[in-house]
């Protein structure tokens, strides 16, 4: 029953999509100005998605198992809130969720404050994409196919992906990846209009910013989950499905930034322009990486691999298109595209050109294997050290640039105040850095060019919020800045600094190694909602320190599986991390993984300051002065 | 020869050039230093050299083959074509099941023994990854 209401809710804002577009059209060559009709039809067919979407999410909860989708992922025992994300956590639901997202930023676009003709060329634009994967939805995943007969019960969701941060994470990086959908159609309707000029930047900047704060949101959800959920001590694994959401960012944060310089300074709208539609389509590209079932992954649903294939034949239509705009509708810049060396937009400039090689780097790594197995059937895999080799030693001289850029002046060089500001930050620099070393005890290059030059950036931004006359002035750009010198800062000591003890334990036994002491105290068997559990009680000293840590083992009844649950104390200084495993080998001793990883809770602040940065931005109109 | 213009964007041409071409360098070594190729069972079988550098192992822990020898766990890996040996160090994983399939990384002594360094992590059970079920796939055709 509800899923033929879903099935025709989704039928209709089809329909209402094609009259849309149709209706658009006979205005455009009539070349009419009325468009009242297509603003109707947009909100329309908002509604009717997420009339389609709330239907889903019904059927989730009350557990509706003659719905394909719900029986393949659900279960009537799992708790309601998981039931409702799991709606979400599967192929369907998450193209549901993806069309969702485009139409309400296409609604959210027709009350912005774009001239009327660019308004609804992008609204055009915008419901050309939501045509695309309609049809992709109704007719390779239709979220509301229905069994018979119905099946009594479901086959339950993964329960490592039973967890309260994993179960919200998609929506925001869903925000993130199709919000940058409507820039991606105010930038192609700018450019056929020729109206590429300060005006778009200026009214792109705030859905650039949205868009990209969404995405920093749902990165740092994943890899806070990753972090405590996987067990084994790391936040990043260069896993393809995070580089996936990574490339995205990287292309995004440069369209950020030369977006404000196209604004200040009039020049360089093509390759704002380009970056704009990079930075959609490398969110379809990772879309399509994550959805096509080609990566060894727990995001890969889908494995039809009609639905993988139309989604890339989508993605080279679009960007065909897209780039083919691109070059017949070449902006020009009013003023030539010349910058003084030392200012501050040709800094922005050369950010950019290290987020384009960082973008490069993450691809290359992502997609060779890929093409390798695709071409010559030779399965490879790029291993971690790549990544950090390649990006270390350039993260470092990014941060000096990014320390430099907003203390040089926008048309004007005055080489006295850049030659007084790189001795003072330097001075200070030092001072810190050989305190915290004498602090450390430990030293390599790599790690104090790290530590140095983060540290750097930070004492720039202090600086830069000293000189102003009120600190609220260019605050967002500060506290994202300083949260970027924090979180290189702790990821090189994170790195560099980490310690790790494997060993089997037996209960009552104390093992001692360094400065660390663990006791295992007892264990205990408890009974939860889905599953049953037991937990190991562990006592930890460190030094003067001393607290316990609970650890456990849980079996899920549907589907059939162990998870290990991490247990962990966090403190400023570092977090304490331990994870049990059983082991049939080893009698009555459990097997154990502990780390201490320094700096860890810094890691997450600095996310945190990073978006709220963007927050500012978004909540307080005030530009870059 | 050239006019001021033309000798000014020669000039930054061969600059961005010359950087880029390095940058591409860097890539390439980086990538064929941290390259990890996947092997079957079957693969190492038909093999002519063996490979020197660490590589990935992937097919099914055969039944009742997981023993423990004082500090090392030995199991046999198969694709149901060919069996290799495999003498492990350290933790299992608590995914790592006789019967089920299983990604390993280590290098190889001889044909028929492999010294595993890590037992990649899996997400669920039931999952097979794509190269082990893509072998043995080949392997019953």
């Amino acid at each position: 029953m509800i899923g033929t209401f879903g099935n025709s809710s989704l039928i209709i804002a089809l329909l209402l999509n094609f009259y849309l577009l149709f209706s658009y059209s006979l205005n455009f060559f009539k070349k009419k100005n009325n468009f009242q009709k297509v603003r109707y039809l947009n909100f329309l067919v908002t509604v009717f998605v997420f009339l389609a979407f709330i239907l889903l999410l019904w059927s989730f909860a009350i557990s509706d198992f003659s719905n394909t989708a719900v029986y393949q992922n659900s279960h009537s025992q799992k708790p309601l809130f998981y039931k409702i994300s799991g709606s979400w956590g599967n192929h369907e639901g998450s193209m549901v969720l993806f069309i969702l997202i485009l139409a309400i930023f296409s609604s959210l676009f027709s009350f912005s404050g774009v001239r009327d003709n660019l308004k609804y060329l992008t609204i055009f634009f915008q419901n050309i994409l939501i045509l695309f994967f309609l049809i992709f939805l109704i007719f390779t995943s239709n979220p509301f196919d229905v069994i018979r007969p119905t099946p009594a019960e479901g086959l339950g969701l993964n329960p490592i992906l039973q967890d309260p941060l994993l179960s919200i994470h998609p929506p925001f990086l869903y925000v993130g990846y199709v919000g940058f959908s409507i820039i991606f159609s105010f930038a192609l309707a700018g450019l056929y209009l020729e109206e590429f000029t300060k005006l778009w930047s200026k009214q792109a900047s705030l859905w650039i910013v949205i868009a990209w704060t969404f995405l920093t949101v749902g990165i740092g959800l994943g890899s806070i989950w990753a972090y405590y959920e996987l067990g084994w001590g790391g936040f990043w694994f260069w896993d393809p499905v995070e580089n996936a959401s990574l490339v995205p960012w990287l292309a995004s944060t440069a369209l950020l930034h030369s977006n404000i310089t196209s604004m200040k300074t009039e020049k360089f709208f093509s390759w704002t322009a380009l970056l704009a539609i990079l930075t959609f389509t490398t969110s379809l590209l990772g879309t399509f990486l994550v959805r096509s079932g080609i990566l060894n992954s727990v995001h890969a649903f889908a494995n039809d691999p009609d639905r993988g294939l139309y989604i890339l034949a989508v993605i080279m239509i679009i960007s065909f298109f897209a780039f083919l705009i691109f070059i017949l509708k070449f902006p020009k810049s009013p003023m030539p595209n010349v910058l003084i060396f030392w200012s501050r937009g040709s800094f922005i400039l050369i950010n950019n050109c290290f987020m384009i090689f960082f973008l490069v780097v993450v691809m290359v790594g992502t997609l060779y294997p890929i093409f390798l197995d695709a071409l010559f059937e030779k399965s490879i895999s790029v291993g971690p050290n790549y990544y950090n080799a390649l990006l270390a030693p350039f993260v470092i001289v990014l941060l000096w640039f990014m320390a430099h850029g907003p203390l040089l002046e926008w048309y004007k060089f005055n080489k006295q105040s850049l030659i007084k500001a790189i001795l003072q930050i330097s001075f200070l620099t030092l001072v810190s850095s050989i305190i915290i070393f004498f602090y450390l005890k430990d030293f390599s290059l790599l790690l104090f060019l790290g530590v140095f030059f983060s540290i750097y950036l930070i004492i720039a931004v202090i600086i830069d919020v000293f000189k102003q006359k009120i600190i609220s002035k260019n605050l967002a750009r500060n506290i994202s800045h300083f949260g970027f010198g924090i979180l290189v800062f702790s990821i090189f000591i994170n790195a560099y600094l980490s310690k790790e003890i494997n060993v089997p334990i037996k209960v009552g036994q104390t093992i001692k190694q360094n400065a660390i002491e663990i006791q295992f105290k007892n264990i205990l068997k408890s009974q939860g909602k889905n599953f049953e559990e037991i937990i190991g009680n562990f006592l930890i000293k460190d030094g003067t320190r001393a607290f316990e840590l609970s650890p456990s083992l849980r079996k899920y009844l549907q589907p059939v599986q162990v998870t290990s649950e991490t247990s962990i104390k966090s403190t400023l200084f570092g977090d304490y991390y331990l994870a049990i495993n059983l082991s049939e080998f080893e009698g009555d001793k459990i097997m154990i993984r502990f780390y201490h990883k320094p700096l860890m809770l810094w890691i997450w602040i600095s996310i945190s300051l990073i978006i709220f940065g963007g927050l500012i931005r978004i909540f307080r109109k005030q530009n870059e002065s | 020869m050239f006019s001021k213009s033309v000798q000014n964007r020669l000039k930054l041409f061969s600059v961005v050039g010359i950087i880029v071409l390095i940058l591409v360098l860097f890539i390439q070594i980086q990538l064929s230093k941290n390259i990890v190729y996947f092997y079957s069972p079957k693969d190492i079988k038909q093999i002519q050299n063996l490979p020197k550098d660490k590589i990935r192992l992937g097919g099914i822990v055969k039944e009742r083959s997981l023993k423990k020898i004082e500090n090392d766990y030995s199991f046999i890996l198969t694709d149901r074509s060919n069996d290799i040996t495999v003498s492990y160090k350290g933790i299992l994983p608590s995914l790592f099941v006789e019967g089920k399939s299983a990604v390993i990384e280590g290098s190889l002594k001889d044909k028929n023994f492999f010294i595993a360094d890590t037992i990649l992590a899996k997400h669920d059970e039931n999952y097979m990854p794509p190269e082990v079920a893509n072998a043995l796939k080949k392997n019953t055709k």
